[in-house]
This record gives C-alpha cells, structure tokens and sequence, in this order.
C-alpha cells in the first residue's frame, strides 16, 4: 500500500472552464458553477484517488491558476515544481486551443528537467454546435506533447471522473516505474 | 566500523515524511544498500534519525538516487523538535544516478539528525544507506 502525493496544475486559457472542473472534482459530480466567476489568483483543491484493483491511492493537489493573460504571472509565481499537467481548452474556442502551446511553455520552464505527465482536455463537449476543435487535431497535439487526451462536459459532469483517474494513474505508473529501476539498480 | 548497520546500534528512524510499506524508512539504517526507502512524491521531501544517547560524530555519508539536493540539521534534544542547520550539497548532474553525499560535522555532538531533500532529479527519489562515522 501506497499514497503519492502530486501537485497537479490546472492552466488553461481564461472561461475554458477550469474553476468548473475543479468544483467537479471536489463535488464528486454533484456541483457545477453555472455563473462565471474569473479566478483571481491560484486556488488549491486536495483530491484523493484511489487507484482500482490496488490498496495505492494518489493525492492530488490540484492548482487551479488565473487564466486571464494579465493574471498569469503573479500566479506563476505560486506553481512550485508540478507533479501532473491538466492544460485546459475550450472545444467551442479554436483560439483557446491554438493557446495551448504557449501554455505548455509556460509549464515547462517550471519542471526543472523533471517529465510532467499529465491530460490536454477539450471541454464543453456538451456544446456540440458551437464546436470548433475537431478531437482528431486535438488528439494528434496532445501526443505530440506527450499528453492524454480527454472530452469533458464539467456542466454534465460528464468525463470528469475519467479524467481524475487518468491523472492518478499517470503519476502512480510513473511511480512503478521508478521503483522497478530503483530495485533493478546495482548495489552501491 | 564501516559496514556496521546503524539500526543495530540502537539508532531508529523517527519520523519519514513518505511510505511505501514495501520501501520503509527502517530500510535506511539495515546497512543493506539494495533496500531503500522512497519518496512518493513532491518536495520536500525529509526523515529524522535518532541516536541511543547523544552521541559525537565526525561525518555522515547518505547513499541516494536521483537525489540533487539535501541538508542536514541537528538537534541535542530528547525531542525530535527545534532543529539548528548544520550543512547542505547539491550534486550538479543528471538524473538516474548513484550519487554519495558525504558531510563533514567535525565532531559536533547530536540526539537527532534530520536530512531534507529538497530537490530531486525524478518525482520520486529513494535513500539506501546512511552511515556515520564517530
Ligand atoms: N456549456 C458549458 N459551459 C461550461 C462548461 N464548463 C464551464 N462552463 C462555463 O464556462 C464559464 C467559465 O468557467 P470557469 O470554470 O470559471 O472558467 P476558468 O477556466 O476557471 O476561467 P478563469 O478563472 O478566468 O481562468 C462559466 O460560465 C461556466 O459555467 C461546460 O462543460 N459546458
Ligand atoms: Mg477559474
């Protein structure tokens, strides 16, 4: 039995809906913030996630940062070394996803070397009309970035708990990895 | 003197900021190099050692992994509380290695020691020996 810990950034650009995910999470589905109310600064949220068919559980710090362009470096200030990326973008805004390459550098300078695994999240998939992200394109980057790729409805609450478990699970492979090497090492 | 196992020396370790129940602290102190303990994530990351009585020492030597950064505090109490900084070391390389901290305490006397990771190579970091020299 294990417990991880990981610190879980949650960025994207601003009303792509990370405030509402994270309310998601923390309601277990219950709640969604139908009014918007733009986050000022960074606001942490503690989840715990418990990995299936394990007794190994991952809690998550996850970071719900400002996206407002003239926010974002103050609150840069406040994202210590991540564990896990969330980048968030919004499936009826081309403009949010084009963003996101700036925001994965944005990211990076942050990682001090370390790989961040983590998800690219298309959401509003409820807003079918209004889409303008195909999910092949956003597929497609989010390899290329070494991303899993998500659908998400927080209004619906649809997906949200996929992709919480997703993020666990990358961090608690991660970890068997490291502890398979650190086994496999040769005696000093 | 070198090879002894401080856990049979009546040292125990008192608090470990992780656990892995398969990887725990104890590991640090059983003078085995292929068992570790290891961190589960985020820094800092910290483990504090307790001697039998306080106890004069001239070095300590940590066997680590993927570990860039960590230092050390003493303390003369009973309590593992109200620690003073005695040293620290970098190690400027990349990830995936072996690498050896040795400090120097110059005879300095102490009930507990605490080592603090700040900073690691990887997410995750393992300790598999700690050693002193008396
Ligand atoms: N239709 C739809 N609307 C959503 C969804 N998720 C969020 N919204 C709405 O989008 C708006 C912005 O959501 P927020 O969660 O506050 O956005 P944010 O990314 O936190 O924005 P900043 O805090 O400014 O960075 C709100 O009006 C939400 O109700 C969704 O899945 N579907
Ligand atoms: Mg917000």
């Amino acid at each position: 039995m294990v417990k991880l810990r990981a610190r879980c950034l949650l960025v994207g650009d601003t009303a792509v809906g990370k405030s509402a995910l994270s309310h998601v999470f923390h309601s277990d589905g219950t709640l969604f913030q139908k009014n918007y109310s733009m986050t000022t600064g960074v606001e942490l949220l503690m989840k715990c996630v418990n990995i299936p068919e394990t007794d190994d559980s991952v809690e998550l710090y996850i970071i719900d940062s400002a996206g407002k362009e003239t926010l974002v470096e103050a609150c840069e200030k406040m994202w210590g070394v991540p564990s896990l990326l969330c980048l968030v973008f919004d499936l009826t805004s081309e403009q949010s996803f084009a963003n996101c390459s700036q925001w994965m550098e944005r990211v990076r300078a942050h990682c001090q070397g370390l790989h961040v695994p983590g998800a690219l999240v298309g959401n509003k998939s409820d807003s079918s009309a209004r889409r303008e992200v195909q999910a092949s394109i956003a597929q497609e980057w989010a390899e290329s970035q070494g991303l899993e790729y998500h659908e998400t409805a927080a209004k619906e609450m649809e997906n949200c708990d996929a992709l919480l478990l997703s993020l666990a699970r990358a961090f608690h492979s991660l970890y068997q990895e490291r502890r398979e090497t650190i086994q496999n090492l040769s005696p000093g | 003197m070198a090879d002894s196992s401080l856990g049979s020396s009546g040292v125990k370790v008192v608090v470990a900021s992780s656990g892995d129940e398969n990887h725990p602290p104890e590991n640090i102190l059983d003078g085995n190099t292929k068992t570790f303990w290891m961190s589960t994530g985020m820094f800092p990351q910290e483990f504090i050692i307790r001697f039998a009585e306080l106890t004069k020492i001239s070095a300590v030597t940590v066997d680590t992994y993927n570990v860039k950064h960590l230092k050390i505090e003493k303390n003369t109490s009973q309590k593992a509380s109200q620690f003073e900084s005695v040293t620290e070391k970098g190690k400027g390389t990349s990830a995936g290695v072996r690498l050896y901290f040795i400090f120097q305490l110059n005879g300095s006397s102490a009930t507990h020691l605490r080592f603090i990771i700040t900073a690691g190579y990887d997410h995750f970091v393992s300790v598999h020996k700690v050693n002193v020299k008396y």
